[in-house]
């Protein structure tokens, strides 16, 4: 059962449809953002400065990553290049706009640029692939909803730091995975996705157990090689 | 500057730029052809990877858990459902394996 079950008639509708849609997803971004708050407050950052980072980074797993490397003593300078190697997926991400933020004005489109992130970029497709007409607003919609919950998670999750017990984020990653099979499950059309797929999942997973280089790359690489072929084949 | 003041103001530059960049790229390719089909397909090949990346290095209960909720997607087509069983899958399985 999802929110967007009707076509939407009006841009509010579907502001609302992303928002509703994306609030189980938003409410495992919540509990991650309690996490990363904690490992900010541990690392000095106030909370002011946690929630003003989580506004204006807004990309969780980059945010993460480089906080956690400065944690090592690794510097400043390689725990920026780490967080910034595993928000590149974004520029893939924002390639494939064109459709949803072409001709609007631009505080529209820097607007749906930054809320951008992994999951409403999905939920949107999924959407769509269901027959509802998702777009800007949806996208909007949704990327709002996870915006509130990380900012503010991120936020308490550093001003309350001392008082908040042990999250299982451990257990709370797969929540994220499930929900990322269900999305790649409403993501299918026809047989002739299968092979891109396959191909994006083979060299991401090569790249990861093989190369001595950070996953988020083999991430890049499969996602684009799995597109590249799907392209070429259509030339063919 | 501090550590922290160079790794959130790169980061909240940095991350703009890749925004930004992307969507320019975007938007000067083809709006048909090979180009637009292998955006089109971007999204399915972007959560396949991230799924790979995810499960390949994992082990058999993450394994077990991603089955279950692929079942579970595919028969309820659910998000919140396959969310809460695969917690709850990884839980059990992670107790028991």
């Amino acid at each position: 059962m999802t929110c967007s079950a009707l076509p939407e008639q009006t841009r509010h509708d579907a502001f609302r449809s992303g928002l509703c849609d994306a609030i189980p997803i938003s409410l495992g971004v919540g509990i991650y953002g309690l996490a990363f708050g904690i490992l900010a407050a541990g690392q000095g950052l106030s909370a002011a400065m946690t929630g003003f980072m989580s506004a204006f980074v807004f990309a969780g797993a980059g945010q993460i990553v480089a906080l956690e490397r400065l944690g090592t003593s690794a510097g400043a300078m390689i725990a920026l290049v780490a967080g910034l190697a595993l928000n590149l997926r974004l520029l893939l991400m924002t390639a494939s706009l064109r459709d949803e933020l072409g001709g609007r004005p631009l505080w529209q489109i820097v607007l749906g640029l930054h809320l951008t992130a992994d999951e409403n970029w999905v939920l949107m497709h999924a959407a769509r692939n269901r027959g509802v007409p998702a777009g800007y607003h949806y996208l909007l919609g949704a990327g709002v909803s996870l915006f509130l919950a990380w900012v503010a998670a991120t936020t308490a999750g550093a001003a309350f730091s001392g008082n908040i017990p042990d999250l299982g984020t451990g257990v709370m990653d797969f929540a994220f995975t499930a929900a990322f099979i269900l999305l790649l499950t409403s993501l299918w059309q026809r047989r002739g996705d299968l092979a891109p797929w396959m191909i994006s999942a083979s060299v991401a997973a090569l790249w990861s157990l093989v190369l001595p280089f950070d996953p988020s790359w083999g991430l890049l690489f499969g996602a684009i090689v799995g597109a590249a072929y799907a392209g070429v084949r259509s030339h063919d | 500057m501090t550590d922290h003041a160079i790794v959130i103001t790169g980061l909240i530059a940095g991350t703009a730029a890749i925004r930004g960049v992307g969507y320019l790229i975007g938007s000067r390719l083809p709006s048909k052809g090979p180009w637009a089909v292998g955006l089109n397909a971007l999204p399915g090949c972007m959560i396949a990877a991230l799924l790979a990346i995810t499960l390949a290095p994992a082990g058999p209960p993450e394994w077990g858990a991603a089955l279950v909720s692929l079942g579970v997607a595919l028969w309820s087509r659910s998000l919140p459902l396959t969310m809460a069983i695969g917690v709850a899958t990884i839980a059990l399985l992670n107790s028991i394996l």
